[in-house]
């Protein structure tokens, strides 16, 4: 049987429903964050890890070359002349079908069998009983045959036997789809066609090359590593096929991390609101707490009754909050695999794969912030003496003398997290430690704040409003056990939002800036994945009205550190403004740049790797590994921002690699760049699908990539701003409950019903004043933050912090309307309640 | 019937649901009270005392019957004008005080010349010598979490008449207090509504408090037996 004290104390919160209900829809939107974002990064990963498993299969090596991968005579040589068995060939690339990317993956069926079972094993026309067996004699006769899962046949609306046709280095190819995996192999390998290597070669314009090849090495078997590392050709190297998961993996651990991070601002919100909660529930038990400690309930077992209370409100919360969490994990991870794929890797994801670990993290969570949250009214409520029913002004009184010790602990705790900014190095984690810091210590001296700010407006109330206005603006400062919680929540929510409006505006400001800088040709072709057919690069460079061009080439430089991005740019003369050279003169660093085994390097590469102008860095070349000078750091906001600039005529000497990804053409001043796009589109017509643009079109295409990658940041702090929302809504509910005697006392002097509503709105809207105005400093505090150390430590960006005044008015006005909309039922149940009825529950 | 009483109660019925149980507080409930007449209102607790005094106060409105205040017929009148009633014509002194914590004396006393449109320079006339009358004129600044019962009670009575209202309805005003601040504040508070021809209703236990009354009607199961006594002297 439950314990009568318990039962005492129980009985309260179930017959304040709407204050119960609240408190756990506030910290549940907390775990359910928590967990969705948890879910979303989790299925994410695991989804990229299982794809990559998949098609590494029993493969523990990969043999890499340069940027044109490996010249297949390669593999040859190591098979035949050197006798090294378990390899198998790789073609690999990108194909577009109906709009969307798939992987075409090219094998060597007969090496396969070492490595995969799904390649070899794929069920085939009238091949239903000994599956594979017609697959080999299909693959090698038939060219554009391919295999894939049943999965993504259905995506496709593909049958056996049924021709397609798919887009591959920018040219359309006709695909027979001749086999499917069986069932136990779909797993992982969603968007994958397996063709054979000669017709993935074809597809992917590399006739003669590899891109890699696999290799299978007993583990310890370091005689067989080396003897394979020996037999390679220069600029060949050996990785492990786990490093090279890792490093892709990596790639976007920081933007996970920061997405964590922004779902634990949604428990701190939630947090404050549990707090609330529970502090009122101890204020409104004043009399019923004395009573039972008269009756001799020990300070311990109080202090034990209060906390269990909490445990079991945050645990319901928490279950409630893991349920919706799923839910809203499903949407989450759309934005989540959205913005992986336009910024990291491709990534085909579509189901949340519900991780123990991750409900179990959310409740633990939950009931964790609940029991912090109510130590502190716990401990009050331990301290009331026995049967002594505290005054509710008292209590007040008590709470506003701890307010200067309470903002001086605020103040403490911002100092140590300057400290921590300042002795954690690179750390992102501890960036983000000190962050909750800031937001928590800034927290503490709200109050403090808030009862200055009330002291100070309430003549001014009174002379605008009369009376009514001054008993409203005193009245937040006089309530503070109530209302300086609500408004730190709010203030908390409120600023999150200017934080991350603040970094986001200054970021796409200097991305913008930067665009307009970097973009210095009119009209810009391309190929997406793949390289410009050489004869069409040169009649789009004869074009009539093209006065210069520049090209670029952009490939990835891997060995065992991780991977390098390179750009070897043929600068059109007077394109070299478009970079913005950092640490050096440029009319010194250009001429170096053209002519020496010299490369620039990108803000955020300098950065993450610590290196300056004058450093030397080693590059894996098609001659070996080769040292470069870093001739000067440039500013870049690209994607993948760690990158480095090679001249062409550099990049030419140490690679075998004539392609070209894109070009920039500088018309003449008369030139129609329109016009000139419409001869592009003539020219490359049954050629190869490029695309071509206007400067001013790939600007808009860049920024609305921005735009997408911040909606899910977007969704988050919303979420935040609810939770805040939902405290702002409980924290009048519960003063309008406490002081449903004086509320009715002013009814029956003579208070009309919209005065009492107008009192009350007036001080909601005052509340979300405060709350505005306390959230501007934080706010900009932790967009000072989010851009010098968070983006920094997480890109290696450097954004330039702009504050728009607008930002921080609308800021101000929003926790303005929250509050009010917070505050309309409060109000409205304030002003309908009947003085009588109010007297008599008195 | 014609009638010049202050205030006229006919036929009054007034029921509480308390759980699945109606529970009638008053049945079938007549009186007439003169102007300037002080009634002690006595009876057992939850006898309906308090439920007369805020069907009289316009705080509560009766299922049955008819209260007539100053000549107005209150049970007509919508809750608006009930409120501005209220507003212009009653005080109120409750056992428990009930001042506003987050306003001082002054403004407590404020509030209601405020509501009633007082211009502030008469509002603060009329507080100085309402202090002063109530001998509080140097905690005109305090709030009232720092006065004591008796204090607090005065400034109650000073709110309560401060906008010279027709009818005071005081509510077991000294049950807070001790036996010495009791009279004293009784005292106070029946010279105060006396000396601006006031009429008061005061529930009560307290023989005490009912022997300083013009006269005293008792409810009994609902039902008012009156006139109990006609004090001897005043």
């Amino acid at each position: 049987m439950i314990p009568a004290t318990l039962r005492a104390n129980f009985s309260y919160l179930l017959r304040h429903p709407l204050q119960l209900a609240l408190a756990l829809l506030g910290i549940g939107i907390g775990v359910a964050v928590i967990v969705a974002v948890d879910l979303a990064n989790a299925s994410a990963r695991k989804a990229f890890l299982l794809s990559m498993d998949a098609i590494t299969g029993e493969a523990t090596h990969q043999v890499i070359g340069g940027p044109r991968g490996i010249d297949e005579s390669v593999y040859v040589r190591l098979r035949v002349e050197h006798g090294i068995r378990d390899l198998a060939p790789i073609v690999e690339g990108a194909a577009v079908i109906d709009g969307a990317s798939f992987t075409v993956m090219g094998v060597d069926l007969f090496a396969e069998q070492q490595l995969r079972s799904f390649t070899g094993q794929a069920r085939t026309v009238g091949d239903d009983d000994a599956p594979g067996e017609s697959l080999f004699r299909d693959f090698l006769t038939r060219p554009g045959t391919v295999t894939m899962s049943q999965a993504t046949a259905r995506q496709l609306g593909l049958q056996l036997g049924q021709d397609f046709e798919l887009l591959a280095n920018g040219r359309l190819h006709r695909a027979t789809l001749i086999g499917l995996f069986g069932e136990d192999d779909d797993a992982g390998l969603q968007n994958l066609l397996v063709a054979d290597i000669a017709t993935a070669q074809v597809w992917l314009d590399s006739t003669g090359r590899l891109s890699r090849i696999d290799a299978r090495i007993p583990d310890g078997d370091d005689a067989a590593l080396s003897r394979l590392e020996s037999a390679l050709p220069d600029g060949h190297r050996v990785l492990t096929a786990a490093g090279r998961t890792r490093t892709t993996a990596e790639m976007s651990a920081a933007f996970m991390t920061n997405l964590a991070a922004m779902s634990l601002l949604a428990l701190l919100v939630g947090l404050f609101l549990i707090y609330n909660s529970v502090s009122f529930s101890v204020l409104q038990r004043r009399a019923l707490i004395g009573n039972l400690r008269a009756l001799g309930v020990t300070r311990g077992r109080m202090f034990a009754l209060i906390l269990s209370e909490a445990a079991v409100v945050g645990a319901i919360a928490s279950l409630f909050g893991v349920a919706i969490g799923i839910l809203l994990g499903e949407r989450l991870l759309l934005l989540v695999s959205q913005s992986i794929n336009d910024l990291y890797f491709r990534l085909t994801v579509t189901d949340v794969t519900i991780e123990p670990w991750s409900l179990a993290k959310g409740v633990a969570a939950g009931i964790g912030a609940s029991l912090a949250a109510a130590a502190v009214p716990a401990i009050e409520a331990m301290s009331f003496p026995p049967r002594l029913a505290m005054a509710r002004s008292s209590l007040e009184g008590r709470a506003g003398r701890l307010l200067p010790r309470v903002a001086l602990a605020g103040l403490g705790t911002m100092l140590v997290a300057v400290v921590v900014l300042l002795v954690s190095g690179r750390s992102l984690v501890a960036g983000l430690l000190a962050v909750f810091l800031l937001i928590f210590g800034f927290a503490l001296c709200v109050p403090l704040a808030v009862r200055a700010a009330s002291s100070l407006l309430a003549p001014v109330a009174s002379r605008i409003g009369g009376m009514l206005a001054r008993m409203a603006v005193a009245g937040i400062g006089q309530s503070l056990s109530r209302t300086g919680v609500a408004i730190v929540a709010l203030a908390v929510a409120v600023s999150a939002t200017i934080g991350v409006s603040v970094m986001v505006d200054s970021f796409r400001g200097s991305v913008d800036k930067w665009l307009q800088q970097t973009l210095q040709a009119d009209v810009y072709a391309g190929v997406q994945r793949g390289a410009l057919a050489p004869a069409l690069l040169a009649d789009i460079t004869a074009l009539d009205g093209v006065e210069a061009f520049s090209t670029s080439r952009r490939v990835q430089l891997e060995d065992a550190g991780g991977r390098t991005q390179l750009i070897a740019i043929r600068m059109a003369p007077g394109s070299y403004a478009g970079t913005e050279i950092i640490d050096s003169d440029p009319d010194a660093v250009w001429p170096r740049w053209e002519q020496e085994d010299v490369v620039l390097v990108s803000e955020p590469y300098a950065y993450q790797h610590a290196v300056a102008a004058g450093d030397v860095v080693q590059l894996p070349t098609d001659r070996g590994v080769r040292a470069f000078e870093i001739a000067a750091v440039y500013q870049s906001y690209d994607i993948n921002a760690s990158a480095m600039l090679m001249s062409r005529s550099v990049y030419d000497r140490h690679f075998d690699d004539a392609g070209v990804d894109s070009v920039g053409l500088y018309l003449q001043d008369d030139a129609d760049p329109e016009a000139i796009m419409a001869q592009i589109g003539d020219r490359s017509e049954g050629r190869q699908e490029i695309r071509f643009n206007s400067n001013a079109r790939i600007r808009e295409l860049s920024l609305e990539i921005f735009d997408r990658t911040f909606i899910i940041t977007d969704v988050l702090y919303w979420l935040a701003v609810g939770v805040a929302f939902i405290g702002i809504l409980g924290a009048m509910l519960a003063l309008q409950l406490e002081r449903g005697r004086e509320l009715a006392v002013l009814r029956a002097v003579g208070m009309t019903p919209s005065q009492l509503g107008t009192m009350i709105t007036t001080q909601t809207a005052v509340i979300g004043l405060l709350s505005g105005i306390a959230a501007v400093p934080l706010g900009i505090m932790m967009a000072y933050v989010l851009i010098e150390v968070i983006n920094r430590r997480a890109f290696g960006w450097q954004i330039d912090m702009a504050v728009a005044p607008d930002i921080l008015v609308s800021a101000i006005a929003f926790a303005i309307g929250a509050a009010l909309l917070a505050g309309i039922y409060p109000a409205w149940r304030a002003a309908r309640s009947q003085p009588a009825a109010a007297m008599r529950e008195e | 019937m014609t009638s010049t009483s202050e205030i006229q109660l006919r036929r009054l019925s007034k029921s509480f649901t308390e759980g699945r149980r109606r529970h009638r507080v008053l049945d079938d409930v007549s009186a007439d009270f003169q102007r300037g007449e002080t009634i002690a209102v006595r009876g057992r607790s939850g006898s309906g005392k308090s439920t007369l005094l805020n069907l009289i106060g316009a705080i509560d409105t009766p299922d049955e019957g008819r209260i007539i205040v100053g000549g107005v017929e209150l049970t007509g009148l919508t809750e608006r004008d009930r409120t501005l009633f209220r507003r212009e014509h009653i005080g109120f002194v409750y056992q428990a005080f009930n001042l506003v914590p987050t306003l001082d004396v002054a403004d407590n006393i404020r509030l209601v010349l405020e509501l009633n449109g007082v211009p502030p320079r008469e509002s603060q006339r009329r507080i100085r010598e309402l202090l002063e009358a109530v001998g509080l004129a140097d905690r005109a600044a305090s709030y009232p979490d720092v006065l004591s019962g008796g204090e607090q009670q005065r400034v109650a009575i000073a709110r309560a008449i401060c906008h010279e209202p027709a009818v005071v309805i005081a509510d077991e005003p000294t049950g807070n207090l001790d036996d010495s601040t009791a009279e004293g504040v009784l005292e106070l508070l029946d010279s105060l509504v006396r000396e601006r021809g006031g009429t008061m209703l005061i529930a009560t236990h307290s023989a005490r408090v009912a022997a300083v009354c013009d006269r005293e009607i008792e409810i009994h199961g609902g039902k008012l037996d009156a006139p109990a006594r006609a004090p001897e002297s005043r």
